[in-house]
């Protein structure tokens, strides 16, 4: 992510978290400030990172934020590549095992689905974003997946 | 300039769609448009607002350009439609689809309308 | 709720779930913009709802038994009667159309002569491997896209082969391989990821890519230094990787790949280094998938097949068959006809200005479902069913699996099947 390109990187968990990249997603979160970060602030040596993190943050650190999935309406066309590979969506709607459109109406877990040809988010309280445990927290194969760049993963 | 035209399949610029929900205007301006690079973009001393006309031994015709930086360097392509089929053709019995050369240059005249499309290959 | 196959295009997605108030379809789960767009035409406002005939420069309403009267008129007064087209029509009207051809001593011919139909004569001398979508889906380790954009012309077929979790290969995504060889950077490259391999080839040069891979084949270590075509020597090499340790792979190729050199043909030669990889190769096989656009374009190559023993470009005199080398392209370019029935496509929009040209300078008879550039210079215009949601039938997916379409709706009172019309043309012609 591009938080975490401007961390010292060294997972020496002074913040508290185990990994520097755990650390960045709880940053974007708004779970922790900047200067959570000893080593940021202290040693000369990361100065200009703490700056361009500084600038990037736009003093929204600290500020606790939602999580959101943006999908562009005009360049989603459908594919339901988002659909499949959502891992939420591969444990409980048995036909994107194979790559086929879940039954309607939808599980109550299911995070997405392609309406009318457009792809639709569902219970984003599902998401593994949110409910799981670990590296799993880190879950973004629908943004990085999607052919046409239509999925977003922003914390507002 | 000389440039390669290859003609594609865009779900975006699609043909048989404007021809079911559209009229000859979405027609007009979703497939008479051709992609360069910009690199390319330049070497014309194309702006904006201006048009670029394509002409090769089998027709001439006039669209619209953008720039992209996926499309390499000395390629133009353009979504398959009645204004690319202006410069295709027939060769050893077989339809070209890619890969054709054609001449470009910037210009200032307007792209052809759909009805002046259809006049031109009704007349005698 | 029910789940129908869809007619967007060639991959004929059956796991569709719609709606219906008995006259619209007004809920469609699951398929793409294409798919979904298929269901809109049913009301779209250049749907053609009346036989029209042409009076003084313009089209008018008429009945259908002023316009076939009129057709009667037109194909009697010809020898030379072309019909094209067919794609869209199911397997029974496509059977019609070659019986509607023998009765007039006309030439028929489909969309797949210019399309990958082009790709299974090549495969009678060089023989092919193919393979099912549900092998694909299950077994597959290996995707090449080659000259191919399925992610804008087949949209859902990378969510159904990349993503899908199968039941051999149950990780789905990770163990995957894709390789595309593309000029261009299309939308297709963006599934991709750490393992996969993009080749930006240069545009035109792909048999230099197939040669040397050929040689490979034959004597290993002998890739050039300097790579070929935009492709660089370690780029090859993984490709060549790749190809050799696939347990199960599939090359899918499209119109990138079409193209007339004088010489030689592309096509030919990539099925003889298929054949070389699968010779050599001891995990497993390499398959060819061909992706054609329109959903029953390779029905008329099987009918037609079956039929004929042809599987296009069929001449008619005299009740028989008779032998041609012609296609739809070099009948039109000689003048060699004199009027054209057209089924379900618009060559007028599809072909080059020349060919057009050429094409609306004698009588036009239009079956089709909405209007068109064709449509506009037509003579006689014959308004059709939408096979798929008003008229059932039998198609052809792209890897050869017949399917069964089923009918949802009505077609809108006065519009008939294209089966029907064109049954209506031969009993009237008598």
């Amino acid at each position: 992510m591009e938080l975490f390109k401007y961390l010292p990187q060294t997972n020496c968990k002074k913040c508290g978290y185990p990994t520097c990249m755990g650390y960045a997603l709880a940053l974007l979160q708004g779970k922790v400030k900047i200067e959570d970060c000893t080593p940021l602030v202290e040693e000369a040596k990361y100065k200009e990172k703490y700056e361009k993190l500084i600038e990037l943050m736009g003093g929204e650190d600290g500020k606790e934020k939602e999580l959101h999935i943006d999908i562009d309406e005009d360049l989603c066309d459908g594919c339901g590549i988002c659909v499949t590979a959502c891992p939420v969506n591969a444990r409980f709607c048995p036909p994107t095992l194979s790559g086929k459109a879940p039954d309607v109406p939808h599980d109550k877990h299911q995070l997405f689905e392609v309406k009318d040809g457009k792809c639709v988010l569902l219970n984003l309280e599902h998401c593994r974003r949110l409910e799981a445990e670990g590296r799993e927290r880190e879950c973004h194969v629908c943004e990085i997946y999607c052919p046409r760049e239509a999925i977003k993963i922003v914390y507002v | 300039m000389k440039m390669v035209l290859n003609t594609v399949r865009m779900i975006d610029h699609d043909q048989a769609r404007e021809y079911t929900f559209g009229d000859s205007q979405s027609l007009k301006e979703n497939l008479g448009i051709g992609y360069i690079n910009p690199n390319d973009f330049e070497k014309l001393g194309l702006v904006k607002s201006l048009r670029v006309q394509l002409s090769n031994n089998y027709g001439q015709v006039i669209i619209k350009q953008e720039q992209k930086e996926n499309v390499p360097e000395g390629i133009i392509i353009m979504p398959v439609s009645i204004w690319s089929n202006q410069v295709t053709g027939v060769e050893n019995g077989e339809i070209i689809f890619k890969n054709i050369e054609v001449e470009v240059e910037a210009t200032r005249d307007p792209v052809p309308d759909y009805k002046d499309l259809i006049s031109k290959i009704k007349q005698d | 709720m029910e789940r129908i196959p869809c007619t967007g295009c060639s991959l004929l997605c059956d796991d569709i779930l719609i709606g219906t108030d008995g006259l619209f379809v007004d809920k469609i789960y699951g398929a793409c913009l294409k798919g979904k767009e298929r269901f809109d035409q049913v009301s779209s406002k250049n749907r053609l709802t009346s036989p029209m005939i042409r009076k003084s420069g313009n089209l008018e309403n008429v009945s259908w038994d002023n316009a076939l009267e009129k057709v009667k008129e037109i194909l009697n007064a010809s020898s030379k009667p072309l019909l094209y087209g067919f794609s869209t029509s199911n397997c029974e009207a496509q059977a019609k159309g070659i019986q509607l051809a023998k009765k007039i001593n006309g030439f028929i011919d489909s969309n797949s002569v210019i399309c990958l139909g082009k790709a299974l004569n090549i495969a009678k001398e060089t023989g092919i491997t193919l393979t099912t979508l549900a092998e694909i889906i299950n077994k597959t380790d290996l995707i090449v896209l080659w000259g191919s954009n399925a992610a804008e012309s087949i949209p859902r077929l990378l969510n159904k082969i990349l993503f899908s979790r199968g039941k051999f290969r149950m990780t789905g995504r990770e163990i995957k391989t894709i390789i595309i060889i593309d000029p261009v950077k299309t939308a297709s490259f963006g599934v991709m990821q750490l393992r996969d391999l993009a080749l930006n080839i240069h545009t035109g040069k792909d048999l230099d890519l197939i040669r040397v891979l050929k040689e490979e084949c034959c004597k290993e270590g002998s890739f050039p230094k300097e790579g070929v075509a935009g492709i660089d020597e370690e780029e090859l090499k993984r490709l060549f990787l790749n190809l050799m340790g696939a347990e199960n792979g599939v090359i899918f190729i499209g119109q990138g790949l079409l193209r007339p050199l004088p010489e030689v043909n592309v096509i030919k030669e990539l099925f003889e280094l298929v054949n070389l990889i699968n010779l050599k190769q001891n995990k497993g096989r390499i398959s060819v998938g061909l992706l054609g656009g329109h959903y029953n374009m390779f029905g008329f190559d099987q009918i037609s097949l079956s039929l004929t023993g042809k599987n296009h470009s069929l001449q008619f005199s005299n009740n028989e068959l008779v032998n041609t080398e012609d296609t739809i392209i070099t009948k039109i370019e000689k003048d060699d006809f004199d009027c054209s029935i057209i089924v379900g496509t618009d060559p007028i929009s599809h072909f080059p200005y020349s060919l057009s040209k050429k094409l609306a300078s004698k009588p036009l008879i239009v079956i089709d479902n909405r209007k068109s550039a064709t449509s506009d210079m037509a003579e006689i215009v014959l308004p059709s069913a939408i096979t798929g949601i008003e008229c059932e039938g039998l198609v052809y997916r792209f890897d050869h699996v017949p399917i069964e379409l089923k009918k949802i709706l009505n077609p809108p009172s006065g519009v008939l099947t294209d089966e029907e019309i064109l049954n209506q043309i031969i009993q009237k012609i008598g």
